[in-house]
């Protein structure tokens, strides 16, 4: 019992440096649904369903343009894909728990959530273990994202916009992104991503994101037997 | 949009993506084969998710729709790089990249 607390409190140790960048991209998705004439009330309601600042945001942009219901409703699901990912990530460990805990785990699976939670320390924990630790961050990611977007709300932008405290948000990734990189074959599934996410961000719907991580993954698998074929081909003369 | 159409958005999207969170958890005894089988994929997922998260936000300067190469994030990227490959934690890569950011900003304005 006292473990699981320590796996609890260490996630929630962990997901607090990320508050900075939750923060101000909170802050905009309050302010933001404020100036677009929406009550406080259906802000916070959109927030809470959605639990997607991207497509929260994707969504703010579509409205303001008029765009019809069925085309908004869409893009921001496309925009929350990446989630089926995190889920089958998690679904051996979320999968057979009992209902009342499965559904809240799943509805707060986020970028952070599977930042975190796939680092290689982690990947080495016990299943009960890593589930404690999720639980911690996830509900303390939960916590920070919906306060920030209330004090968006209550404040508008008030963050000067200068200090760019958003950009910690990818900086934290690309922490955590090191962290994992252990070896050729992982660098070179990054590399290849990176890319193409670059080279396709600017496809619709945020639909180059996907692409990108097929394009790595995808990569990664075959590059390695490429090699191998290369170098066998080259036989003696290789020094290996 | 009327306040019930906007209401009636924020269900269609909110269980939308509820359901694309849940998907393969609840799945999950009927895909476990499946799982297994990609377990070489799954280990080659988080690179590639963590580097198409953050590349292009790294790289290019909001709105990215202008395609503007930011040479201060990239410098702030490589010092966040360089100690993370010397700490473990999450915490102190960010605070240098940040504070690096900060510096050039201040440098070059």
């Amino acid at each position: 019992m006292t473990d699981h607390r320590k796996q609890f409190w260490l996630g929630v140790r962990d997901l607090l440096p990320l508050v900075s960048g939750v923060l101000p991209f909170g802050l905009i998705a309050g302010a933001t649904g404020v100036s677009l004439g929406m009550t406080p009330e259906m802000v916070m309601g959109m927030t809470v369903l959605f639990f997607a600042g991207s497509a929260q945001l994707a969504a703010y942009s579509l409205i303001q343009d008029n765009a019809p219901f069925i085309i908004i409703m869409i893009t921001a699901v496309v925009v929350n894909l990446r989630f089926a990912i995190y889920s089958a990530t998690f679904a051996p460990l979320l999968g057979p728990l009992k209902k009342r805990y499965r559904l809240p785990l799943a509805y707060m699976l986020s970028d952070q959530v599977y930042g975190l939670c796939s680092m290689p320390e982690q990947q080495q924990k016990s299943d009960s273990e890593r589930l404690w630790y999720l639980t911690g961050v996830a509900v303390s990611m939960a916590l920070s994202w919906i306060l920030s977007v209330v004090l968006g709300i209550a404040l508008g932008a008030s963050i000067p916009s200068h200090w760019s405290l958003e950009f910690t948000i990818p900086l934290a990734f690309l922490a955590m992104l090191v962290t994992t990189i252990s070896n050729r074959q992982l660098f070179i599934v990054a590399l290849i991503s990176g890319s193409c996410a670059i080279g396709f961000q600017l496809l619709p719907y945020n639909t180059g994101f996907i692409v990108a991580v097929v394009a790595g993954v995808s990569a990664g698998l075959l590059i390695p037997g490429l090699w191998q074929k290369w170098v066998g081909r080259k036989g003696g003369d290789s020094h290996g | 949009m009327d306040n019930l159409t906007l209401w009636m958005l924020f269900f269609a999207v909110g269980l939308g993506t509820f359901l694309v969170r849940l998907s393969f958890i609840q799945l999950h005894g009927s895909t476990e084969a499946l799982i297994q089988r990609s377990k070489n994929v799954l280990m080659l997922l988080p690179p590639a998710i963590l580097a198409a998260l953050c590349i292009p936000a790294i790289v290019f300067s909001r709105p990215v729709t202008e395609y503007q190469v930011d040479p201060v994030q990239l410098l702030a990227a490589a010092v966040t790089i360089l100690i993370a490959k010397f700490s473990r934690s999450v915490f102190w890569p960010v605070v240098g990249g940040m504070l690096c950011l900060w510096l050039l900003r201040i440098l070059s304005s």
